[in-house]
């Protein structure tokens, strides 16, 4: 069954901390929903709140309309894969998948065929006696997987699944768990800290901070039009110019003190004066030789800023330059495919960005 | 529900354990003491100082008292010496063999030492085997007086040879938790090798060994079975033992238990202060590489002369109970002249030692189920559930690690004399529930661990899959943490089955009288008695090696934690 959930005005209060605060989300139904934030964040409270692990201080979990709230985890039909994997140790595969089953009565012959069924769509089905001690991570993240996925639970909960796998194999689960989600439709709800994760993964996202919810989004609405500087940091990266907002229209003009920089987009409802930051993406920076002279207003679609070369770092496929504009800001700068060097350290360039892939952004205090 | 009630996980079930949990220790720990300070310090006229001034006006108490303390301060820098280098050999060297060496420390911690008492009696008579040895080798024309002087010596070496491994424990865990970087820093700024140990080592192993330090005094200093059997008499164990009998027309006996709790509560209260000092902390370590190196050959033969040297010492008592149990006839002659198994064929036929065997062999296995009961569930409320008062419950289970049995025992007969679990009238209650407090610590940390070791994420995620809390316990927790609660429960049993002081005090029929207060009465005896208690004392040793071994099969090398403060 596909199962919506919906969180009203959770609020969950841990120790001193409101962990996750006054939290309302609408995941639908077969959705693959990310919750996404920095370590400390609440989303590891707010899915084991969907589990039933936490009960809310305040508001509901719906589950298809249904108050869950008060509702024991055991009796909630949720299957979720712990950041750990938590494969009982005194068990083999088999009957580590076949728990769940065991606990639904359901018939030995319809147990086996389904615990071999999930084996299968893991690709695990040749390891069933092994003992989870004898498997490697990854192999124990896909029994993991496999046990939550063969109650046909009405929500499946991730918790940082891949967290504990190296890098090379984290990209292949990714790829994986897509794939499953795809075959099977249920609703997937997806915990972590890695938006490079998440943009890859996500039908949806939801990014939060300090217990409360931020954004939420497509990965695409979430990079291109980020309504904070905080998301706009911490989905994908950017560079950040503080200044002040001039001029407010189709285009918006902000004053830094390195320049005038005109932005195409901006959160709504901001004011003329108030202090903004720009961001741009490093991939949205083109580097020029420098003009001689130094003060060539911008055209309206193009902005232009003067930058020296702090450092340069080869990466094969990109260089990253780092660069320092003329009120001592250090920029980023992504140059693809570099096949000739275009400057040296020290070397005083034209960063040359359209007003299309500048953001304006009221300031905030940005970290965890 | 108010928010701090909230904070807790209180469910109507957790309540209601809690609730048991502390009527039981109120019941059974908290109100014998607070009776015995009550009447140290309150006459019919109420409170009063008079009883203490009493004690230590008395130039008789306060000559008993000093030699309680003299034997635990000797106690405590002989075991000292003997361990410190012990641990310095076992840390910080690897060879071949190191294992071995490591277990054959222990073995003195099985071996009771009012069991080697007898032993001991009979090597260092006046014409016991030591000084006919020495007699024959001629290195003495006289034999030497070795338990004169009221026996101090005698009970001061048999506590030593007992209770090292646990000194060495504690240095051990203590030396092995210094951060080798730190050292490395000090090598690095140019500090000697005796200076590194001065400066950095020794300083940073403090905390560990005056945890060490004080259990040791704290046990010498109760230590009942030891000098009952040397028969020096002039120390407060067993001054308090006397007292119990007339208790009622004689409150000295309060005034000493009171003056033993203080002691042990100001030593606690020390090793507190200077490990709770918190400035030791090992601030964030770079590497927890271990610190032992490969021992050069010079370095392992010593280690081995010196580990067995000492093993050797410590065993002689016992080899003395040994040869004691299966001699016919023993006299002025080194060893025996004849040998005989008989003895051990009469424990199993004389009336009093099986009788004693069958008591101790229930006693123990109730106080065990308790212990298991009671250990299971405070390990789970401690590890698994946020309560109130939950430091509170942990000192309390953890107190009678801290807390002498003689103190326990004479609070018991005390308070409870009159009630329907007067000791006097039947012993089994209060000594099932004496042996069950006494090693309740065990259980706990045995449980406990096992507890911390199995990560919750475990029993979530067998809830998620739809078992209820019960089911997880039963499926998923239990199976888990079995060793655990094997190992606990096998200590908890053997120890039971060997305890003294509250079995000497308790035990007040000789038809309920267990193993060793057996062993004590048949020591009495003329004839064939002391054989007979030989070979019981043997066969409990036995006992409690072969447990301590299971144990330790499950425990590996975290056995050594039980043992500590």
């Amino acid at each position: 069954m596909m199962v919506s959930v919906k969180f009203e005005s959770v609020t969950k209060i841990l120790g001193q901390s409101r962990a996750v605060d006054n939290l309302s989300l609408d995941i639908g139904a077969g959705e693959l929903f990310f919750l996404l934030g920095p370590s400390g964040c609440g989303k590891t409270t707010a899915l084991r709140t969907v589990a039933g692990f936490y009960t809310p201080d305040e508001g509901r979990i719906l589950f298809n309309g249904q108050d869950q709230s008060r509702v024991p985890p055991h009796k909630r039909n949720t299957g979720m894969v712990f950041q750990n994997y938590a494969l009982w140790p005194h068990m083999d595969v088999r009957s580590n998948v076949a728990y769940g089953l065991k606990m639904r009565r359901v018939s030995q012959v319809d147990k086996d065929k389904r615990v071999r069924h999930a084996l299968e769509i893991v690709h695990m089905q040749a390891y069933a006696e092994r003992m989870p001690n004898q498997l490697s991570g990854g192999q124990q993240q896909r029994v993991a997987l496999a046990r939550a996925l063969v109650i046909e639970p009405d929500v499946v909960l991730l918790d940082e699944p891949l967290s504990n796998l190296d890098a090379k194999l984290r990209v292949e689960m990714r790829t994986q768990i897509k794939d499953i989600h795809r075959k099977i439709g249920r609703t997937m709800i997806y915990v972590t800290h890695d938006q490079a994760e998440a943009l890859s993964m996500a039908d949806r996202i939801a990014v939060m901070r300090r217990g409360r919810l931020v954004q939420v989004g497509t990965p695409h609405e979430l990079y291109t039009r980020p309504e904070s500087a905080f998301v706009a940091e911490f989905i994908g990266g950017t560079n950040l110019l503080r200044g002040t907002l001039e001029e407010v229209g189709d285009l918006l003009t902000v004053k830094t003190q390195a320049g005038i920089v005109r932005g195409k987009n901006g959160v709504k409802g901001m004011a003329r004066g108030e202090p903004v930051f720009c961001s741009v993406r490093p991939e949205s920076l083109r580097l020029k030789p420098a003009p001689a002279s130094s003060s060539i207003p911008p055209s309206d679609a193009t902005n232009e800023l003067i930058a020296e070369v702090q450092s340069i770092m080869y990466l094969g496929d990109n260089e990253l330059y780092s660069l320092r504009l003329a009120d001592s800001t250090i920029v980023r700068a992504i140059e693809h495919n570099p096949t000739t060097r275009k400057a040296e350290v020290g070397d005083r360039l034209a960063l040359e960005f359209g007003a299309q892939a500048v953001v304006v952004l009221p300031q905030e205090e940005l970290g965890d | 529900m108010t928010s701090w009630l909230r904070r807790y996980d209180l469910n109507p079930a957790n309540a209601a354990l809690l609730i048991f949990l502390w009527v039981f220790f109120i019941v059974f720990m908290l109100y014998p003491l607070g009776y015995v300070f009550s009447n140290a310090f309150f006459t019919s006229e109420g409170f009063s100082l008079v009883f203490m001034k009493l004690l230590f006006s008395s130039p008789n108490n306060t000559i008993i008292l000093a030699n309680s303390v003299n034997l635990g301060l000797a106690v405590t820098l002989f075991t000292t010496l003997l361990s410190l280098p012990l641990a310095l050999l076992l840390v910080r060297y690897n060879f071949p063999g190191k294992g071995l060496l490591n277990g054959l420390i222990l073995i003195p911690l099985v071996l009771p030492p009012f069991v080697g008492a007898i032993g001991m009696r009979q090597l260092l008579a006046r014409f016991g085997s030591i000084n006919l040895l020495l007699l024959q080798l001629g290195v003495i024309n006289q034999p030497i007086d070795w338990l004169g002087g009221g026996s101090f010596w005698g009970v001061v070496i048999l506590e030593t040879l007992h209770l090292y491994p646990i000194m060495y424990l504690n240095l051990a865990a203590a030396l092995a938790n210094v951060d080798p970087s730190l050292e490395e820093a000090a090598r690095n700024m140019g500090a000697s090798s005796f200076k590194l140990f001065k400066t950095v080592t020794f300083p940073l192993m403090l905390p560990g060994y005056f945890a060490g330090a004080i259990i040791v005094f704290i046990w010498s200093f109760t230590d009942l079975g030891t000098p009952l059997v040397f028969e020096y008499r002039e120390v407060v164990a067993v001054q308090i033992f006397n007292m119990v009998t007339d208790l009622h027309q004689n409150p000295m006996g309060y005034a000493f238990v009171v003056v033993v709790i203080a002691l042990t509560l100001f030593f606690f209260y020390l090793s507190k202060r200077i490990l709770g000092g918190g400035s030791y902390e090992m601030l964030g370590r770079g590497h927890v590489a271990s610190a032992a190196r490969p021992a050069s050959v010079a370095i392992t033969v010593i280690a081995y002369a010196v580990v067995l040297g000492i093993s050797a010492l410590a065993l002689i008592p016992h080899l003395g109970v040994l040869l004691t149990s299966v001699t016919s006839r023993w006299f002025l002659s080194v060893l025996p002249s004849e040998y005989t198994i008989q003895f051990y064929k009469n424990v199993f036929s004389h009336d009093l030692a099986l009788l004693s065997i069958k008591n101790s062999l229930l006693l123990s296995s109730l106080s065990t189920i308790i212990d298991i009961v009671l250990g299971i569930t405070i390990a789970y409320l401690l590890a698994r559930k946020r309560v109130p008062g939950r430091s509170v419950l942990d000192a309390l289970a953890m107190l009678p690690l801290a807390l002498p049995g003689l103190v326990l025992a004479f609070g018991y007969v005390a308070a409870f004399s009159a009630t329907p679990l007067d000791a006097r009238v039947n012993p089994v209650p209060l000594l099932v529930i004496a042996y069950a407090v006494r090693r309740l610590p065990y259980m706990v940390r045995a449980a406990y661990a096992g507890f911390q070791q199995t990560s919750i994420a475990l029993e979530e995620a067998a809830i998620n899959l739809g078992a209820s809390p019960m089911k997880t316990l039963y499926q998923i927790t239990m199976p888990l943490i079995f060793a655990n609660l094997i190992a606990g429960a096998v200590l908890s049993f053997s120890f039971a089955m060997l305890e003294v002081s509250d079995s000497l005090i308790l035990a007040s029929k000789e038809s309920y009288y267990p193993i060793t207060k057996a062993i004590y009465a048949l020591l009495g005896r003329i004839a064939d008695g002391p054989y007979i208690a030989s070979a019981m004392g043997i066969l409990g040793l036995l006992l409690l090696a072969g447990s301590l071994f299971i144990a330790g099969r499950f425990f590996g090398r975290r056995m050594g934690e039980l043992f500590r403060a």
